[in-house]
């Protein structure tokens, strides 16, 4: 058994951060990471983030930007808390070390992103991400942070209604370990994977909101899941919105430029939401190319920029495309990118359990509301998991230890020695494809209700043939069949809660676009979702959206 | 991914196995694959580990080449197994071999330890140490300053350089190339203020000067960062920078003998780079030496042209101070 202050579940951008600013606010702090913090998805974002750094741009511009682009169901505060934060953030990073782009006299370049009404984006060429995540685990080093590296988490502890402490799987040795703290700070990340195309990694499993579930937390607005409009045809890599941002533009199989149809305005730099239906649309209505795709056109940035701007664009699409975007355009799809739901939690990161605090991808404070803006998602992590650490940092000096555990540890013990010892005739890969297919073809980018009332019933049926799942390898070291079982358990319970809150919300709200309730309905749905785990059951509830001074117009760009 | 249906390009691939409890030992399995284009090595993977054996073990995260997880050895040669084609490596070689990465110790399958890779990075002390002087904004650096760190900035960690470098082979205390690109990503910036001691403790044994310039972290390097071309700037900053250690005093005692006799003189070089102590440490190589009948010449006799090679000499040293001005 180990004893901390804080735990922080997840080394990347937003853990790194957390943890950084606990243990500068004096907490015993350490991170449990299912992947070494390098190697955690935050490395994947590419194209910048957000900041009213520039002349003639501010704070508020950035915040009704985000705002709007959330089709009003942000709550108002917490986007003025990060918009306010951001300028200060990017500087922060910068002077940690994070190596922007910069121009030639030496000030911080930005650029476009969708959505924007201003360009505000700043980036390390397009490995803005990378950059960042290196400057975090820089700060993890510096700080002599310690990291439980390949821990995967399981159980969070509750007892008396406080949080006591975490169950994690050493993926190394294949055992279990108990972690005691006063505090911890949920920071796992994506949960994309229970959708058959995504730009996420294998490894982002929503393991830490269904753990924040099982442990009595709130998951709010789950059903809004974003679909990025430009993922490598074929193997679903992401291609960048700076991409756009730097002068690309799509085309349709007849050549034309379909975004003049869809936003007349902002043409390919219409928000995410936006620009995914509207190559589904193209690709429904036949004007794609046969295998669903279109073209996303670069030739007329010439080579040179596109080396120096976009040089991971560059090598993605010869990589894996054999394309080289200097003379022909990439083929490219929508595919999951982010869950704009997550682990309910106040400005500070905290959720209803006290002692468990929650940020970045997994949470939501809500700054995204029903779409998220390209750039905020890097920026999120930075402001609100260094509010999350210092929060769960003060909350730990004022609350005693918790004890306990032992139960909780002894429940995953005999959970994992059940699913090793399973004789079952369910294979984990065949569920989990099966769940894929069913969450992309029903509950993706158009969705109605008998569609995903089929979905809630293959999900839950999965959920029963789960129960029978047998493990194939039974060794202990490095046993990542047995990781990915446990895996598939969360992505499952995730994706019941997400095609259950989409079925329920009878209107079109961002990225939850309705074929049979096509208009945004202020009226009756202006307000979160909240699914909670009662017994077996999930529960929704709703809450609603606080508005500060930004009153809910229609959206259009 | 990959095939849907009819290109289907069977294959036989060769998976490096090992566990350490089965009391098996190491061996190889073959599997039956589909390599058909556009399939990565591990698409083959996955394939074998969903689909025929799940107790294959092999780290991978993003599968689009920037987590670093996924690098091992295909081939003979280390990359990153989410970019590495199949059908290419086939149709050159005629076979498909998936070992771990080399220089780290094998824990299962394809999943090594690399405590050892990551204790070398932190030993360079990977994080900015900025000065007093923090300004309210961002730092101003104009970009072509900015961009001295390209060769080095966008490293993933993934640990194929080091699988490679012959010199972590021949002297497992040596950094290596990830831990110096790391290393040289803070002394070539300019925010960073400890530059000089950094490149004080990088030239102390195992660091800069114990790469022997093999070249294949610069080759195998997934993200095109340039480990070695990152360690010779070091050694040149080192030398500007006047720090003496046995590595620079070697250098510039190789460089000053050829500027006399156009000619490489051993002994001279030895004497200045060792010193009196080192070289009668050295005696054990010398008496090898004689004894093969290997002993250079001591005097050097100077070449004949000699006058062009000091000319050379002077034209890059003055074209360097013209560089280091701008």
């Amino acid at each position: 058994m180990n004893r901390y202050d804080v735990l922080v579940l997840g080394g990347g951008l937003a853990g790194a951060m957390a943890a950084r600013a606990a243990s500068a606010a004096g907490a015993d702090v350490a991170v449990v990471s299912k992947l070494h913090p390098l190697r955690s998805h935050t490395v994947a974002a590419a194209g910048g983030i957000n900041a009213a750094l520039a002349e003639g741009d501010s704070w508020e511009g950035h915040a009704f930007d985000t705002i709007k682009g959330s089709d009003y169901l942000a709550d108002q505060d917490s986007v003025e808390i990060v918009c306010r934060e951001a300028a200060a953030a990017v500087v922060e990073m910068d002077h940690l070390g994070t190596p922007f782009s910069r121009d030639e006299a030496g000030k911080l370049f930005n650029r476009p992103f969708g959505g924007h009404g201003l360009p505000r984006a700043y980036f390390a060429g397009d490995r803005t991400g990378l950059s960042l995540m290196q400057t975090a685990w820089e700060q993890l080093v510096a700080n002599e942070i310690t990291v439980y590296n390949e821990w995967a988490g399981t159980s969070l502890i509750v007892e008396e209604g406080r949080f006591a402490g975490l169950i994690a799987y050493n993926v190394a040795d294949g055992r279990l370990d108990e972690f005691q703290a006063k505090a911890v700070v949920i920071c796992t990340g994506p949960g994309g994977q229970m959708y058959g195309k995504t730009t996420n990694a294998v490894t982002c499993t929503g393991d830490g909101l269904a753990m924040a579930l099982r442990a009595g937390g709130a998951l709010k607005d789950m059903e809004f899941v974003q679909f990025h409009p430009t993922s490598l045809h074929g193997p679903n890599i992401l291609i960048t919105e700076a991409a756009r941002g730097e002068g690309g533009i799509m085309k349709n199989a007849k050549g034309e430029r379909f975004m003049e149809r869809y936003s007349p305005k902002m043409l390919d730099m219409a928000p995410r939401d936006i620009v995914s239906r509207a190559i589904q649309t193209e690709a429904n209505e036949g004007r794609a190319y046969p295998e669903g795709y279109v073209d996303l056109d670069l030739t007329h940035l010439g080579a040179e920029r596109i080396r120096e701007r976009l040089p991971e664009v560059h090598e993605f699409a010869v990589n894996f495309a054999g394309v080289d975007p200097a003379e022909k355009p990439i083929p490219i799809e929508p595919a999951q990118h982010y869950i704009m739901g997550g682990i309910a939690t106040d400005n500070q990161g905290a959720t209803n359990v006290p002692g468990i605090y929650a940020a970045g991808e997994c949470a939501c404070v809500s700054l995204h509301g029903a779409n998220r803006l390209g750039g905020n998602a890097l920026l999120e992590c930075i402001v609100f998991g260094k509010l999350a650490g210092s929060a769960a940092a003060e909350f730990a000096q004022k609350h005693a230890q918790v004890e306990g555990g032992a139960a909780a540890l002894s429940t995953d013990d005999r959970r994992i020695d059940g699913l090793m010892a399973s004789e079952g005739t369910e294979r984990v890969e065949r569920i989990r494809q099966e769940l894929k297919r069913v969450m992309w073809e029903r509950v993706g980018i158009y969705r109605n209700d008998s569609d995903m009332t089929l979905a809630v019933g293959a999900v839950e049926d999965l959920q029963r043939r789960y129960a029978n799942v047998r493990v194939g390898a039974k060794n202990t070291k490095f046993n990542y069949a047995l990781l990915e079982a446990m895996e598939l358990r969360n992505l499952l319970d995730l994706a019941e809660v997400i095609a259950k809150c989409a079925l329920i919300r009878q209107e079109s709200r961002g990225a939850h676009a309705r074929t049979d309730y096509p208009k945004r309905n202020d009226a009756s749905w202006l307000k979160h979702s909240l699914a909670w785990l009662r017994g077996d059951r999930v529960e929704i509830t709703y809450e609603p959206v606080r508005i500060t001074k930004w009153e809910p117009k229609e959206r259009t760009y | 991914m990959g095939a849907e249906g009819a290109d289907v390009l069977v294959a036989m691939i060769k998976v490096y196995r090992f566990d350490p409890e089965d009391g098996r030992g190491a061996r190889y399995d073959e599997f039956e694959v589909d390599a058909a284009p556009g399939r990565t090595v591990l698409d083959l993977l996955h394939d074998i580990h969903y689909n025929e054996d799940p107790t294959l073990s092999f780290r991978r995260s993003c599968q689009s080449a920037i987590c670093g997880s996924c690098a091992m050895n295909v081939n003979g040669r280390t990359g990153l197994t989410c970019s590495t084609q199949a059908k290419p490596l086939l149709d050159r070689d005629g076979y498909l071999v998936v070992e771990p990465m080399k220089n780290m110790p094998i824990l299962k399958d394809l999943v090594v330890d690399m405590d050892g890779f990551w204790e070398s990075v932190h030993d360079v002390d990977p994080f900015l140490q900025a000065g007093r002087k923090v300004p309210k904004g961002p730092y101003i650096v104009p970009k072509a300053r900015m961009e001295l760190l390209k060769i080095a900035q966008d490293c993933i960690m993934c640990g194929s350089c080091l699988s490679e470098c012959t010199s972590r082979e021949a002297n497992p205390d040596y950094l290596g190339p990830a831990a110096l690109a790391k290393a040289y990503r803070f002394v070539a910036d300019e925010r960073d203020e400890a530059r000089h001691g950094r490149l004080m403790v990088y030239s102390e044994a195992n660091g800069i000067w114990d790469c022997d310039t093999c070249l294949y972290c610069n080759e195998v390097c997934p993200i095109h960062v340039k480990p070695m071309d990152a360690i010779m700037r070091m050694r040149e900053m080192s030398i500007e920078a006047g720090i003496q250690s046995q590595g620079s005093k070697h250098a510039i005692a190789f460089y000053d003998t050829i500027l006399k006799s156009g000619k490489l003189n051993e002994f001279a070089t030895a004497n200045k780079s060792l010193g009196l102590k080192g070289m009668v440490a050295q005696s054990g190589v010398a008496t090898k030496i004689i004894l093969h009948w290997k002993t250079p010449e001591i005097r050097k006799k100077p070449i004949e042209g000699v006058k062009d090679v000091t000319k050379l000499a002077n034209l890059i040293e003055r074209k360097k101070r013209r560089g280091t001005r701008r």
